[in-house]
Order: structure tokens, then sequence, then C-alpha cells
């Protein structure tokens, strides 16, 4: 069983075709970057896979089944633009609404719930946090919260939407470490990710994406120059001492 | 049925299509300018002539608001003139606000009467307007200021509910005969004999009035309504007169108001209470529940017509039947 | 003196307070206030069209033309703003007035016919709490029941829902069912809410409550609680004050006790004005000494 498995997916939003014909299989256990430049249709390949788009054409598989949140736990960790800063809840509240999967409908968070969100909160380091307004805390924190929250669901794949956009060196290094930890658990997990020069370092396999995808398998073999042009299209300026790249415009 | 509807659908299409052709044809061969030409004139002529048509055979056009007064000019002008109110059953004068077509019809009144007083409370800027060109007459204001009742209630001055004294309302006859006879000096020996006939007939209603009211027992001659349309009766009949709202439907009341009258219910162990044609009787129904509550039953003695008639054509819709209606259900409840 | 017709007022107007205070924090939280306003104008015509096609003036029915042309508002200026380039505050605006103007004038239709008055249709611009009777209770006690459980039902996907709306269409909740579902909700307390208050006021009705309640806390489960509770207190002493005099129309009241609420809240809440001046005290006295 692949951790994903995408096969001719296609997506246009007004007329026009974000994605094209998309095919890709991932193995389980990887932590899997998918990087490309502005624009590529990254985050629309993601919830496009999330099931989150109506107009899509193709098949996607996870954990090789389609898409079905009562069936399948599917850890997500958004972008944080479209969130409610002033709305009254404090970090353990939101942790805790990664238990709604698992509590259903019309019932209240258990007590095991709650132990789980206050492990999770743990795990990322906000413990202190637990009773503290949302918008009273700083982006680096609010994206360890965030990342507690989908920790809470307890799932064994994960997909997170440029969590490191925004955060200080000390939250990237909680979060990538807790990502690495959970590979180590054999979850799989996928990150869009926006800083070519980390993806060495962080990442075994690797996904290139620019409307379509350009190439996928372990980061060793595809995160290469020739490749790396060809996703972005000559908008790339490459330094020849370092392995990685930096993307000009 | 599909094949029915399809078949609508081509022959509608059909049509259009046909119009639109006709239409290109018509504008083409006469050309735009003479094209618009023609459909004006035809809209004048058919204008024109819906006029006349209204006019008709009588000869005065005249123009009330309430339909007590109208039933008078149509008492006092029979054949010789076309009259119309502009409120009719169960409108309520206080609130209402004349349309365009209301102002048509009184553009082309040759006299208008209102009742004045500030009854008409939405349309005294066009009764001033009117004024301007031809008659118009408040009858209200022709009255005795003497006779008439004041006012509680701010921003209204006296009472306007005098139809309901039929001595006031036999003098607003007068007025409104007077008027027509200089309007229509031609019609003036028609004119006073029927005014003559219907002060009789009003003589008359006064006279079924005291007979009926007398079976009334003197305590129970208290007279219950939703608004206090009824203070001229009162007077003149010999009833304690009470209402929820003031003298005007505009007036505010409150949880107070209702309070106080289901108390003064209670207290004076009133048999009936009565709803209006022209307002709205939940007020009547929460005071009656409220009576209930504290152990007091009281019926609703029947609809009565306060600030409008009944149905035209019916015996109601006339100012005697409507009068007459009244004092049956007041004495058949109360007695 | 607590009987009768001022218990049966002061019972109906603080069911209604509890119940708009609960769909209103809910609408308040999803930054949709002013839609609730253009939905409260909105039943307007539904309730002279009811009249008219039926002849009928019984609430029911009224209820139901005004729930009708209420949730049609709502889903019109969602449909504005997709489909066309206008923002949501000119198409509030647009629906709020156009709906509002139809209402009016079938209001003068209404009016103008025989049983037209009779009918006491223009009690719903301004409202009318001092008539209320036992049946009248009765609704408004079924409709605050249904809303307080529903809330409860649903209190922990709708604070996902409006809080992070796309991690709970990542999750995989029913959005467009929780958001219709609110939208009843709030239909439903404005359709019953309208006799006391009527079209004009009810919208204070959803929104002071709740942006009082938040100025007290900072948990959601609170910010209801509160919220309702000052809905209902708005009722009961809007009701009270209304009973002192002749004359004094009820539903106005209450949204003035509801607005005296929320300025007293503004002061001395503990993120209010008051507090937020004796800390700047405290501040820069501690800044003179440091």
């Amino acid at each position: 069983m692949n951790a994903l498995t995408v096969e001719n997916l296609s997506v246009a939003y007004d007329k026009k075709t974000v994605l094209e014909n998309a095919n890709v299989t991932v193995p389980t256990g990887r932590l899997t970057a998918i990087i490309g430049p502005n624009g590529a249709g990254k985050s629309t390949f993601l919830k496009a896979i999330l099931n989150q788009l109506p107009n899509k054409v193709g098949k996607v598989e996870i954990l090789g089944k389609l898409f079905d949140p009562k069936s399948l736990v599917v850890g997500y960790v958004p972008q944080r633009n479209a969130v409610d800063w002033d709305f009254p809840t404090n970090a353990l509240d939101i942790v805790l609404m990664g238990r709604y999967g698992h509590t259903g409908l019309f019932k209240r968070p258990s007590k095991q719930d709650k132990l789980l969100a206050k492990e999770a909160l743990e795990s990322v380091g906000m413990q202190e946090f637990a009773e503290r307004s949302i918008g009273q805390l700083s982006g680096g924190q609010q994206q360890r919260v965030f990342l507690a929250r989908a920790l809470a669901q307890n799932a064994n794949i994960y997909f997170l939407d440029e969590p490191f956009a925004g955060v200080d060196a000390a939250t990237e290094k909680t979060i990538i470490d807790i990502l690495k930890s959970l590979r180590a658990q054999g979850k799989s997990i996928f990150v869009v990710h926006h800083d070519l020069q980390t993806v060495k370092e962080y990442f075994d396999y690797t996904i290139l994406l620019n409307k379509t995808i350009l190439a996928s398998g372990n980061t060793e073999d595809v995160f290469t120059p020739e490749q790396l042009q060809e996703t972005y299209g000559g908008k790339l300026f490459m330094m020849q001492d370092t392995i990685g790249a930096e993307v000009v415009c | 049925m599909t094949v029915a509807i399809r078949k609508i659908g081509r022959s509608k299409a059909r049509s259009k299509r046909n119009f639109i052709k006709f239409y290109k044809v018509l504008t083409t061969v006469i050309g735009m300018k003479r094209f618009l030409g023609v459909v004006m004139l035809m809209m004048f002529l058919v204008g024109c002539s819906a006029e006349n048509d209204a006019t008709g055979k009588k000869e005065g056009v005249v123009v009330a608001t309430t339909g007590h007064i109208a039933d008078v000019i149509k008492e006092i002008g029979g054949d010789h003139l076309t009259v119309s109110a502009l409120m009719g059953p169960g409108v309520d004068p206080h609130l209402y606000k004349a349309t365009q077509s209301d102002l048509s019809k009184l553009e082309k009144a040759e006299v208008i009467f209102y009742n004045g007083l500030q009854l008409e409370g939405q349309m005294l800027d066009i009764f001033e307007q009117m004024s301007k060109d031809k008659t118009v007459l408040a009858v209200g204001d022709k009255l005795d200021k003497s006779k008439l009742l004041d006012s509680e209630d701010e921003g209204l001055l006296h009472d306007p509910h005098i139809w309901f004294n039929i001595d006031l309302w036999k003098q607003v006859v007068d007025a409104v005969a007077k008027t027509l006879v200089e309007e229509y000096p031609e019609f003036k020996d028609d004119f006073k004999a029927n005014e003559t006939a219907y002060l009789k007939k009003l003589d008359e209603l006064q006279s079924y009035a005291n007979k009926r009211i007398s079976e009334i027992p003197d305590k129970q001659r208290i007279l219950v309504t939703a608004h206090d349309a009824f203070n001229y009766f009162g007077e003149s009949q010999g009833f304690e007169v009470r209402g929820l709202q003031g003298l005007s439907t505009e007036a505010e009341y409150g949880v107070k108001d209702v309070q106080e009258m289901v108390d003064f219910l209670v207290d004076n162990k009133i048999k009936a209470i009565f709803v209006e044609s022209s307002v709205s009787d939940k007020a009547m129904k929460a005071v009656i529940e409220g009576a209930k509550q504290k152990g007091h039953d009281v019926a609703i003695g029947g609809e009565l017509f306060s600030d409008a008639m009944g149905a035209e054509g019916t015996e109601e819709g006339t100012y005697v039947g409507m009068y007459q209606h009244n004092i049956d259900t007041i004495v058949d409840a109360l007695k | 003196m607590l009987s009768g017709n001022l218990l049966w007022v002061l019972m109906g107007t603080m069911l209604l307070g509890i119940a708009a205070g609960i769909t209103g924090t809910f609408s308040f939280l999803q930054k949709q206030s002013l839609v609730g306003d253009a939905a409260a104008h909105a039943a307007l015509p539904g309730i002279a069209l009811a009249f008219l096609l039926t002849g009928q003036k019984d609430l029911p029915i009224l209820m139901l033309g005004a729930g009708i042309t209420s949730a049609l508002s709502v889903y019109c200026i969602q449909w504005i703003v997709s489909f066309s380039k206008m923002k949501a505050d000119a198409a509030i605006g647009l629906v709020l007035t156009v709906f509002f103007g139809v209402g009016v004038v079938f209001l003068t239709v209404v009016n103008h016919s025989p049983l037209g008055n009779q009918s006491g249709l223009n009690n719903f611009i301004f409202g009318k709490a001092a008539t209320m009777t036992k049946a009248d209770l009765t609704w408004l006690f079924i409709s605050a029941t249904i809303i307080i459980l529903v809330s409860l039902l649903f209190y922990k996907e709708w604070k996902v829902l409006i809080f992070d709306p796309v991690y709970a269409k990542g999750i995989g909740l029913p959005i467009e069912a929780l958001k219709a579902t609110l939208t009843v909700l709030i239909v439903m307390t404005i359709v019953t809410g309208i006799q006391s208050v009527g079209v004009i006021l009810m919208s204070a009705l959803l929104i002071i409550p709740a942006v009082s309640a938040r100025l007290w806390t900072k948990k959601l489960s609170s910010m209801l609680v509160l919220s309702a509770a000052i809905g209902g207190l708005s009722g009961i002493v809007g009701t009270f004050v209304s009973a002192t005099r002749s004359g004094l129309s009820t539903g106005p009241l209450i949204v003035l006790v509801a607005a005296a609420i929320f300025f007293i809240s503004y002061l001395i809440s503990p993120t209010g004005q008051i507090n937020k001046f004796l800390r700047k005290k405290q501040f820069r006295k501690q800044g003179e000494i440091g």
C-alpha cells in the first residue's frame, strides 16, 4: 500500500487549467516535500487530494482508499490565513478541535480526548499556553498549536501547507523534529514547502510540481539542478558550491 | 404532456418572431419617428376617451375620503353626481397614505370633501395642493367648535370621529348640501329635496337608537372598543366609552394600557367588548385573555364599524345602515 | 402585579432575548451581523405576501411567509457576492433595501384592501409585544427550545467552522449543511422576534447582546451563556420599564436596555475603557519609578 496514489488529476478554475494530468505514487513512511514556483498549483494539489475542490478530475487514493473522513483520519495543518484571530478560544481548545473527528456529531469530547489534547500541546512545547487566547500568541506559537491540533488527530498520514512560513528558527526546529519523529513511527507526511535550502536536510522524498508533476522520488535522485531548472523554468539562480539553490524572480 | 409544452414553446417562439418581424416592417416602412408619433397619438386618444367614459352620463364628479361622507353626497346628489370614496370598507383613515391612482382620482374630481380635524392625518398636504384648483371642503371645519370634543392626544386638537353624533352629522349634511348647491346650481331643487329626505332619515335613526338603547340597563351602558372612536357616540347616546388606543390608531400603547383595560373590565364586570372592522383585533383578544386569567369572562360582542363602513352595495355600506348595525350589535351584546 | 398580560409579555421577551443572544453570537462571530439585519428587514414582504395570497392573518401562516423571504434574502446576498463584482457590504445594502421596499409596497396594497387593517400587519414594522397571549408564548417557547437544543448539538462543529473554515473542510465536516442549519436558526429567531420588536429593531437584539458578552469573556461557551443572559435580561427589564407608563412601546425599550448594558460593559468590563485607563496609569507610574 502506498501513502498517496494520484492518477491523471486535473483541476480547473474559471476555465483556466491550474493542474493538469498529475500522476504520482508515494510509498508510506516518507517525509515528502512538495515544491514548485509560486502559482504552480501546490496548494491546489493539496486541496484536491483532500477532496476540498469539487471541480477536479482524476483519481486520488490515500493509504489505499478514496478520501473519506469518516473512515480515514487525515492530519491537516492548513495555511494560517483563513483563521479568525479574534475568536474567543484558547490554545487547548484549538488542539481539542483535532479530536472532533473522533468524537462524532452531537457528542462532547471525552476525558480521554482532553488528555490527548494536553499531550499534543506538550509535545510541541506549548503546555504553558493552554489557557492563552489565540490572538495573544506569536506566529511561531500559533503554528505550533495548529501542529498540535493535527497531532491530536492521531492520524497515520499528515498534510501540511507551508508550515514554516513566517515562523522563527526555534519553532521551525521544533516542528521538523516532530515531523521526523512521526516518520520514525512509520507515518507518512506531506509538506508543501517553500524554502529550497532546507529540502535536502528535512525531506527524504520530493515531488516537483509546476502545473503538473514533473518528477517525484527520493530527494537525492530528484533534487538535482537539471530537474529544478525544469521545474522553476529559468527563474532559478544556482550556486555552484551549495547543493541547495535560490529562487530569483 | 411534454409534447404539448414543447408545442406551446414553439408557437410562443413563432409568435415572438412574427411580432419582431411586424415591428421591424412597421418601423422601417413608416419610419421610426412617425411610428412613435402614431403610438403617442393613440395613447392620447385612448386616454381621453377613457376619461370620458369615467365621467359617463353623470354630470358632476365628486370625490370624498371616507365612506360616511361619500354616502351623504350620494344621498343628496342622487343621479346627478358620480361619487367615489378613496377609503373603502376596512380602511383606516388615520394611517391611510394616498396612492398614485388616488391622486389621479382627486385630480379628475370637481369637488373634494374630506373629514378634516386631522382624521386623514397623512393626506393634509394633498388637500392643500388640490384646493388651489377646485373646491375642497373639510366638513369638520364647518361645525361649531364648541360642540366638538377635545382630544387628550398630542397632535390632535379635537376628536375627529364626528359622524357618531347624529346631530353633528346633520350639520355636516347641511354643509355638504350648501356646497353642492354652490357648485351645481342647476340641480338646486333636487339637492334640497334630497337633503330634506335624508335629514328625516337621520331623525328616524336617532329615534331607533333611543328605543333600542333603552333596553340596556344603566349600569351596562359601557362601550369598550379598540380605539377611542366612539366618544361622540358615547356623549350623544349616553354611554361611558373606553378605547384601548387613543384617538388615532397611530397612537402607541403598551403593556400598561393593556393591564389598565383588563382591570377596567374586571372592576366594572363588563359583559362584552367590541372589535372594529378597520383595526386589528389582536389587542382586544389579549385583553379578553387577561381578564379571563383574572377570573372574569368577557365576550366579543361583535364587530363595529368605527372609521370605515361596510361593503358597498350592502345595508352596512350606507351611513344609516352602518349606524344601525352598530346600535344593534351593541344593544344585543350588552342588554 | 405579576400576572396575566404582563407575565406573558415578560416571559415572551425573555425567551426571545435568550434565543437572539445565542444565534446572534454565532452570527456575530461569523462577521455576518449585517446579514441578520437584511434578513430581518426581508421578513416584511413575506408577511404581507402570505396575507395577500391566503387571506389569513393566522400567525403560523404569516411566520411561514416571513421565514421564506428572510431565508431567500440571505441566499440572494450570497449569490450576488459569488456571481458579481459586488462586495458583501454593497450586496447586503442592496438586498436589505430592495426587500424592505417591496415589503412596504405590499403593505400599502394590504392597507387599501377591506380586510387589510384588521390583519394588524403594520405592527410587524416596530413590533407589538404588549398584545402577546398564551398562544404566542407557546410558539416562542418552542422556538427558543429548538434554538437552544440545536445550538448545543452543533456547538463544536460550528466552533470549528467559524474559527477555521479551511481546517473544518479538511477534516470532512459538512460545511454547507452546517451553515444552512445556522441560517435556519437565525431566520427562526428573526421570525419569532419580529412580533415583539419588529423588523427594524430585530437586528439590534441579534447584535448587541453578543457584542456585549464578547467584552467580558475569552471563551466561546461563556460568551454564549452571557449573551443569552444579556438578551433575556434586556427583555425582562425592557418590559418592566414599558409597564410603568401608558403609551410606552415595549420593543424599542428592550433595545434601549440592551444598548445600556453594552455601554456599561464597554466601560467596566475587564477589557473595557475604565480598566484600560487604570492600567495605563499603572504603566506610567511604573515607568516613572523604573
